[in-house]
């Protein structure tokens, strides 16, 4: 007994456990990263263009990057601590958050006390100040106002590869968003009638109860003809002639007294009539009772008193 | 005496007298007609008071930034509404509805499982025709699952595709759900002839309390690994379905299908009542719903009693031929549409009950619903 708690809370643990990883630091990546800016790059709070660093939250849930860290030295990975305290550290579903490669991070919360080098790799480290969460190459030759961004590779946008070419910076802008449109806008341009969706989705519908329709029909063969052998018997013994059980008659008087209404007798006489003589009554999970009352612990203030060691 | 005077000036800016418009009256007015026609014809009351009573609360005039109405950020009405626009309701209420569900008409005639999925072309068929009128294929797909006839459903969809179009959903929904008998009873006969009305099925063999228990696991695996995105709405139904018939959890079943599906399903009215204010509402959009919404039900009873004739061409044995009666049952209006086949069966022949083999298709209808609207989630979510 003590073993199978043991196991049954090991389980939920561990699914609790799994249900926590799921929305955590680990679903942050570096999205995009940029060296030196041109002309035409972002100014930060204070007027200044540097190179930057954008981190892309690819799960479905908040992440609080706060007390996380940020390096460009793998020897070093506390290098740049990201402040724990500050509420805007968050980083809503599928969103991004950028922070200035200034070379000073007293500048601000979002500001790192390393500057983005052509040739390094910029890491993103766990709250832990141990485990390496994710990193970006930032290629040497990478030309000036350029970046290296991260795209994604599979259909649910959680595999992320970076680009082989450089890339024109979209700073704050998810990578893969310049174009796109929701999938109501893109079905309206695929088909634009409707025909494809209504012929895929009544497929759909069909394979699905098709398929419960045939687990059914095979699960359960065996099973009907077996409750048909039992029902067999029981017709015989309770054919119309045979003598009504006692225990049953009384509880038949007692239900039909106890009810005060007309449809209420009607139905409970409907029923054991066609449980007695056609057995095309369920096998019911439960046995129904008929209880006068309806006490239990929380009703009875009796049952409630403290019970005082005598 | 002036200030006397012009505080009860200030005070009259703030009355409904001063604020009304005639189309609030007028909603007020459909308001009153749902109590009336839930309370003298007893036409899906448990609905249709809530939801006309919401309608009143939701269309009396007042002086907007009170923080009262149920678009105010923060009122009462609006957090109770909530439950609508995030799409919590609607799973507990399918919670609810398989707790009270009994599948075994479903499992002693698998066969009768594809009639449910026959009677959802009323959705798609909706679907196309709104698409056809101009509406966007997310607006389109929340419209066309008011063919669906399951309120819960056609909330939970409306809410995550076109939540501006929500209000008119619901309430063509659950309207028409009220008129059931009144919307099959024409196609029904109108597409049988007196032969295929006298049709007696056999009788339909016991179910055991464990293939009831095994059904909602089955069930759920199989309509969940197809349509992971209907897991909210099966995955409550199945759950529900399984407290009642695993036997050992009666509390639960009996509060999921008792007090719990009592309380959102009175908070469910009245927010969707509530929320059709009367300069959301009252407009073109909404009658081109309320005309859709019913094509879609005349689609779903039409296509189910087709495909029950056309299963039967099939059916070489006679004693084994499908009465064509319940083929409108297909939709999810539980059990509503079954009892429909049950009285137009009895009207042709007093000893033809087909309440019971109606129950399958119906229940099918839930499930089939449910999957409809996760496929839809998933194109156009």
């Amino acid at each position: 007994m003590m073993k199978k708690r043991i196991l049954i809370i090991s389980l939920l643990a561990c699914l609790c456990g799994l249900g926590a990883k799921a929305q955590n630091v680990s679903d942050l990546i570096i999205s995009e990263a940029l060296a030196v800016p041109d002309s035409t790059g972002i100014l930060d709070d204070y007027g200044a263009r540097n190179g930057w660093i954008e981190i892309l939250n690819t799960s479905q849930g908040t992440v609080t990057i706060g007390g996380c860290f940020l390096t460009d030295d793998k020897s070093n990975l506390k290098k740049s601590l990201i402040p724990k305290s500050d509420s805007r550290t968050q980083i809503l579903p599928r969103q991004v958050m950028l922070f200035y490669a200034s070379g000073n991070g007293a500048q601000g919360t979002f500001y790192t006390d390393f500057k983005v080098q052509k040739g390094s790799t910029v890491y993103l480290v766990s709250n832990d100040g141990r485990t390496i969460i994710d990193s970006l190459l930032v290629p040497a030759n990478l030309p000036d106002g350029m970046s290296v961004a991260k795209f994604p590779v599979d259909a649910k946008q959680i595999k992320h590869a970076t680009s082989a070419e450089p890339c024109v910076p979209t700073p704050r802008i998810l990578n893969d968003s310049v174009d796109s449109k929701t999938k109501a806008q893109q079905m309206a341009e695929k088909d634009p009638h409707g025909f494809i969706l209504t012929i895929v989705s009544v497929s759909v519908v069909f394979l699905s109860l098709a398929i419960l329709w045939f687990l059914f029909t095979s699960l359960f063969k065996d099973k009907s003809k077996q409750t048909k052998k039992e029902a067999a018997p029981k017709k015989k013994a309770s054919s119309k002639d045979a003598p009504m059980d006692d225990a049953t008659a009384l509880a038949i008087a007692l239900a039909l007294e106890m009810e005060q209404g007309g449809d209420d007798i009607a139905a409970i006489a409907m029923a054991l009539h066609l449980h007695l003589t056609q057995s095309v009554h369920d096998a019911e999970s439960f046995v129904v009772t008929f209880q006068q009352g309806n006490s239990s612990a929380w009703r009875n203030k009796q049952l409630n008193f403290r019970q005082l060691p005598r | 005496m002036d200030q006397i005077i012009s505080s009860l000036e200030q005070f009259w800016q703030f009355t409904g007298f001063a604020n009304v418009a005639w189309q609030n009256l007028v909603m007020i007015a459909i308001g009153i007609g749902f109590i009336t026609v839930a309370i003298i014809k007893e036409w899906e009351p448990l609905l249709l008071v809530p939801i006309g009573f919401g309608m009143i609360i939701g269309n009396i005039p007042m002086f907007p930034g009170l923080n009262i109405g149920i678009y105010e950020n923060g009122s009462v009405l609006n957090t109770l509404y909530q439950g609508v626009k995030m799409g919590w309701y609607p799973p507990l209420i399918f919670l609810g509805i398989g707790a009270m569900t009994d599948f075994s008409a479903l499992i002693s005639q698998p066969r009768l499982i594809l009639i449910g999925a026959a009677a959802q072309m009323g959705i798609f068929g909706a679907y196309l025709l709104a698409m056809h009128v101009g509406f966007l294929p997310n607006e389109a797909g929340a419209i066309g699952i008011i063919g669906g006839a399951d309120g819960p459903t056609a909330i939970f969809l409306s809410s995550k595709l076109a939540p501006d179009l929500m209000g008119a959903i619901a309430v063509s929904a659950y309207s028409y759900m009220a008129l059931v008998p009144v919307i099959q009873r024409p196609i029904m006969l109108a597409l049988t002839n007196k032969k295929e009305r006298l049709i007696k099925m056999p009788t339909p063999r016991q179910v055991s309390p464990k293939e009831k228990m095994i059904f909602p696991i089955v069930g759920f695996l199989t309509t969940a690994f197809i349509v992971p995105s209907g897991l909210p709405l099966l995955g409550m139904l199945f759950f529900g379905n399984l407290l009642k018939e695993s036997g050992v959890t009666r509390r639960l079943a009996e509060t999921a299908r008792g007090p719990l599906i009592d309380v959102v399903t009175t908070l469910i009215g009245l927010t969707v009542g509530a929320s059709t204010q009367a300069d959301k509402f009252l407009t073109g959009k909404s009658l081109l719903i309320f005309g859709l919404g019913l094509l879609s039900f005349v689609i779903a009873t039409t296509c189910g009693v087709l495909f029950v004739k056309g299963i039967n061409v099939f059916i070489k044995n006679p004693a084994k031929k499908i009465n064509p009666l319940i083929g409108n049952a297909g939709v999810s209006a539980v059990p509503d549409s079954a009892r429909v086949s049950e009285v137009v069966g009895r009207e042709f022949d007093k000893n033809n009950h087909l309440l019971m083999h109606a129950m399958g298709p119906n229940v099918a209808g839930v499930i089939g619903s449910a999957v409809a609207a996760g496929i839809l989630l998933s194109f156009l979510g």
